[in-house]
């Protein structure tokens, strides 16, 4: 990435994108966890969006620092274990990156970090049916991408994985979360975290790609 | 359906000021926060019990604060837990020096955000301990209690945490009191027909005419087992069956009752369902202790109801029975 304003723009347009993708699939998010949880997703996203999108137009700071304070707001705003979890991805991939410059292996580190810091909260491992399921494949993939390559093209070479990540939840049943307590039940859906997390993961692919990172 | 709302995104704030401004007499707001506490709250040398949840629940949680009984409730978005932050700014607007209980349903939501709230908390030096309720036998097997999820057996553990803590016993008491409370209560719940957030004009789900759900949650989650409508008095045994073949180990023959509404249950219809638990529970050769027969944890306007049993001995009876006022629950 050429820049450290050509890193923060993105970082907002990818909020803003973000906001208004899960905005339009609310409805699909809510039916997703309404199959064997409360049915709430789709409204806590775009809660803790809303609010993350809000924080970042006003703070300023490298890229890290509008991730990190991003991640803050959307756990606030959205609460349940959905903004707990994804608002401490944003919030230490934000702190890990820091300053540093926005190429492929800095920003794989920091995801990393990220998926770190969720699966030690919500006490998840892959195959458990959770947002873990769509986001360690990604992160995996996108560490295996020559360092030299742009974020832009690492990032949609990676986007793939977390995809098949989220369509395989549909056959697992769920053993951590709300979900976990209707067993069963939750066989047949994907994981509304891991189809949320795709999402994201598709707009900061199209906030690249836009950008020409 | 839920009907009256301006903007549901508001719901939440709305509520919580049209609460403190209805009941200000027990109640304040926590200044900042998203949440409630007792005018009385802090005391000195008293430890604070702190309880919370998503909202949906009413009376469950912020009407169960006030003298006697919670020094604070953190009051999530419908259905959802309040977050980390929100947990720590009422715990600071409550600590004492005595100290805080958490106390609160079992679920993923949160555990998560009360333990993140926990561990900043004790690292500015408040002796914060949790006590979680899993009364729901519906949601997880004998051997795994701790796993199970809390609803209106909240009831019961939170008038025992209150009671203990306003008589003054030390942190390390009111902690081993509410989960003795939590270990003797036992909950299991049948559901008629779906609950709908606010804003939204479709149920989170729905039972088909003439069926009933077994073993429902308090967010609309779904039953474990779907079930031909029985008469009222089939519904009384097979929620009794249930529960007393959970009873915990070392259970006596005088039990606390609440036959709980779920939101759109009739009261009337409630009654004629207890008339036949309480005749199976004398023929059990059980004591029902002062039965509650009212709504104190619902799930907006779900119709069902729940069964909550919690076995007493001298100890828990005591604090089951000193005073409290609150919007919901006032004993004198």
């Amino acid at each position: 990435m050429s820049s450290p304003e050509v890193a923060t723009t993105i970082v907002r347009r990818w909020l803003a994108l973000a906001l208004e993708t899960i905005n339009a699939h609310e409805d699909e998010l809510g039916q997703l966890d309404a199959a064997a949880g409360d049915g709430d997703h789709g409204a806590t996203m775009v809660r803790g969006l809303r609010a993350a999108v809000a924080t970042v137009e006003k703070a300023d700071g490298s890229a890290g620092h509008l991730l990190a304070a991003a991640g803050a707001a959307f756990a606030d705003a959205a609460g349940g274990a959905s903004g707990a979890l994804v608002g401490a991805l944003l919030s230490t991939t934000g702190r890990t990156l820091a300053d540093d410059p926005c190429d492929t292996p800095s920003v794989a580190k920091a995801l990393q970090a990220g998926l770190t810091m969720v699966k030690r909260l919500g006490k998840a491992q892959p195959g458990d049916k959770t947002l873990i399921d769509a986001l360690q494949p990604f992160v995996d993939a996108l560490a295996a991408q020559p360092v030299d390559q742009s974020l832009a093209a690492a990032w949609r070479a990676a986007l793939p994985a977390a995809r098949q990540g989220a369509e395989a939840t549909g056959a697992m049943v769920a053993r951590r979360g709300r979900s976990a307590k209707l067993g069963e039940r939750s066989l047949g859906h994907p994981d509304p975290g891991a189809t949320s997390i795709v999402y994201l993961l598709q707009a900061m692919n199209d906030a690249l790609g836009a950008s020409g990172a | 359906m839920t009907r009256l709302f301006n903007d549901p995104a508001d719901f939440r704030e709305e509520l919580i000021e049209g609460f403190v401004a209805a009941y200000g007499r027990l109640v304040k707001r926590v200044p900042n926060a998203s949440g409630v506490m007792a005018i009385d709250s802090p005391q000195p040398g008293k430890v604070s019990v702190v309880v919370g949840g998503g909202s949906g629940h009413y009376p469950a949680f912020c009407g169960y604060v006030g003298p006697g009984l919670a020094a604070a409730a953190v009051m999530g978005n419908v259905f959802a837990a309040p977050s980390a932050e929100q947990v720590h700014r009422v715990t600071k607007a409550v600590a004492s020096d005595a100290g805080v209980l958490y106390c609160y349903g079992n679920y993923s939501g949160d555990v998560l955000n009360f333990d993140m709230a926990e561990l900043r908390c004790q690292d500015e030096g408040i002796d914060v301990r949790t006590v979680r309720v899993t009364d729901d036998v519906a949601s997880a097997p004998r051997g795994q209690e701790e796993d199970r999820r809390g609803i209106a057996g909240d009831f019961f553990v939170f008038k025992i945490a209150g009671a203990a803590a306003a008589r003054g016993d030390a942190l390390d008491e009111v902690e081993r009191l509410a989960r003795k409370a939590n270990d003797h209560t036992r909950s299991f719940g049948v559901a008629f027909g779906g609950c709908t957030l606010p804003g939204q004009s479709a149920p989170l789900f729905t039972v088909e005419p003439g069926r009933m759900e077994l073993g429902l949650g308090v967010h609309g989650e779904p039953g474990i087992q779907s079930s031909h409508m029985r008469p009222a008095r089939e519904v009384a045994d097979l929620l009794l069956d249930t529960l007393l073949t959970d009873a915990p180990s070392d259970a006596g023959s005088t039990v606390a009752v609440l036959l709980n509404g779920l939101g759109s249950t009739q009261y009337e219809e409630m009654f004629v369902l207890y008339k036949d638990i309480n005749r199976r529970l004398l023929a059990e050769g059980l004591t029902p202790y002062k039965p509650i027969v009212n709504e104190m944890v619902t799930s907006l306007d779900m119709a069902g109801c729940s069964l909550t049993l919690c076995w007493l001995d001298d100890e828990l009876t005591a604090l089951l029975d000193a005073p409290c006022a609150s919007a919901a629950y006032t004993n004198i």
